[in-house]
């Protein structure tokens, strides 16, 4: 298991926006997370990441426990230092890209593998390169991200995410802030790391992406998974109400 | 008293004006930094502190403040201190300009969307990092332009040093008008400010064009 998230519980203020949520994500498999807006499950990616903490539950990569639940019922956390470790197994791709505007694209790739993990930055920009070439704008190199359309922006994010080489790659609504046209460039190239067996969660509103591309899918409503599996039961045999209703609005 | 002569009897004037300005900028653009980031401190008594320094500062009169630095260590504290007209005028000057850059730090810290800490987060960056290699660089760029309007206030704020009869380009043109009953030192020292504010200004420009790069 790379992932393990167990019982977790999230709220803000008197919002319960995660109600006992398990999940787990094993080596190489493609999640995806799909319900309405306000379910959870952007929160539950941000949980996973280290964006959030959580009031109770456990969170475990490699096996290793980042945090968990102690005998008062709170949640409790590893040091500063061991969280960094953490924080290294995983990558995470914004909404809205979240690029650095003062850095180049190059620069974007690198700064953190040389910075944060002191890589080599000959090594770095090997890497880098690569992985621009993967995303098809090994050209945009030296380009700023103001340069660069949307669709572009948010690969040179997956890029910069994976330049990290993380254990596992967290996708926040990845094509929500991106005009038709422009989606499909993303989801081919999240598609592409998904035949290279890159461990991926997605949260998104793309259904027949989902569908082809996850091993499993979750959909979730009002803080809790109502109902996961196969993709192709959850999608053309849902079982519970909820999922047939909220699947029916795409089918419009 | 000749043109020629007036200009040479100035120059000191103008140099020790260029040096107060001087100073007070390599004291509050960085005092102003800390000041900024107390004022974000997760400690409410260090907050509160700032706030009263700020509001106070900003809601009196600078000159008011210089005599107070100047005059205050003996009214209030019968301390006897020598010369101690300049580094009084500096620390006035200071203390006053970092309370007002430490607002347009501030502003500019605060504008900064909260998604590009949330990347550094996931990426791994330090606190210290994370402010020095990515808010910090951004913020620059979208303060510059009222850092150049409160820089030009300053040129000319230099001149409130005469309240402590310190003998800048301002002090020294009311002396020599009154002694000579010429006009010819108010002009100089008009044009001297002037000339001083262009720079200012073109070198500011500079600055904005240079970075200019990316939005």
């Amino acid at each position: 298991m790379i992932l393990e998230m167990n019982n977790i519980r999230k709220h803000f203020d008197d919002m319960e926006v995660l109600k006992d949520i398990s999940f787990s994500v094993d080596s190489g498999e493609v999640v995806s997370i799909i319900g309405p807006s306000g379910s959870g499950k952007s929160t539950l990616l941000r949980c996973a990441t280290f964006l959030e903490t959580i009031d109770g539950g456990e969170i475990k990569y490699m096996g290793k426990t980042a945090a968990h639940t102690n005998d008062s019922g709170n949640a409790v956390y590893v040091s500063q230092q061991e969280l960094h470790v953490f924080r290294n197994y995983c990558g995470l791709v914004f909404q809205h890209f979240n690029l650095c505007p003062h850095y180049s694209v190059l620069k974007n790739l690198i700064d953190a593998p040389v910075h944060v993990q002191h890589r080599s930055k000959d090594e770095a920009i090997d890497t880098a390169m690569e992985l621009l070439q993967k995303m098809g704008i090994a050209d945009r190199a030296d380009a700023y991200p103001y340069q660069l359309s949307g669709g572009q922006q948010q690969r040179v994010a997956i890029a910069r995410a994976l330049a990290m080489k993380p254990d596992i790659l967290f996708f926040d609504e990845p094509t929500s802030a991106l005009d038709p046209e422009l989606t499909g460039e993303v989801l081919k190239v999240i598609r592409q790391l998904a035949e290279e067996k890159m461990t991926m969660v997605v949260v998104t509103h793309e259904m027949p992406f989902a569908k082809a591309v996850s091993n499993r899918v979750l959909f979730m409503d009002g803080g809790v998974v109502v109902e996961q599996g196969d993709p192709h039961d959850v999608f053309d045999n849902p079982q519970e109400e909820r999922t047939k209703q909220f699947l029916r609005v795409f089918e419009r | 008293m000749e043109f020629s002569t007036m200009l040479s009897t100035m120059a000191p004037g103008m140099l020790r004006s260029v040096g107060i300005f001087t100073l007070t900028l390599l004291g509050a653009l960085p005092l102003g930094m800390i000041v900024a980031l107390l004022k974000k401190s997760r400690f409410v008594v260090v907050r509160a502190i700032i706030g009263a320094y700020i509001s106070i500062i900003r809601g009196t009169p600078l000159m008011l403040q210089l005599l107070v630095w100047y005059f205050g260590p003996f009214y209030l504290f019968q301390m006897n201190i020598g010369d101690w007209r300049f580094p009084a005028l500096i620390l006035g000057f200071v203390v006053n300009y970092a309370a007002y850059f430490a607002e347009i730090y501030r502003g500019g810290i605060e504008s900064i969307p909260v998604g590009q800490y949330e990347a550094a987060e996931v990426l791994g960056y330090s606190r210290a990092q994370t402010f020095m290699r990515i808010i910090l660089p951004q913020v620059i760029k979208r303060i510059l332009p009222a850092i150049t309007n409160e820089v030009i206030t300053l040129v000319k704020d230099t001149s409130l040093a005469f309240t402590l009869a310190y003998s800048e380009i301002f002090s020294l043109a009311k002396q020599i008008s009154a002694s000579q009953t010429s006009f010819t030192p108010f002009v100089i020292a008009g044009v001297f400010y002037f000339v001083a504010n262009y720079v200012v200004a073109f070198v500011m420009s500079r600055i904005e064009k240079a970075l200019d790069y990316y939005k």
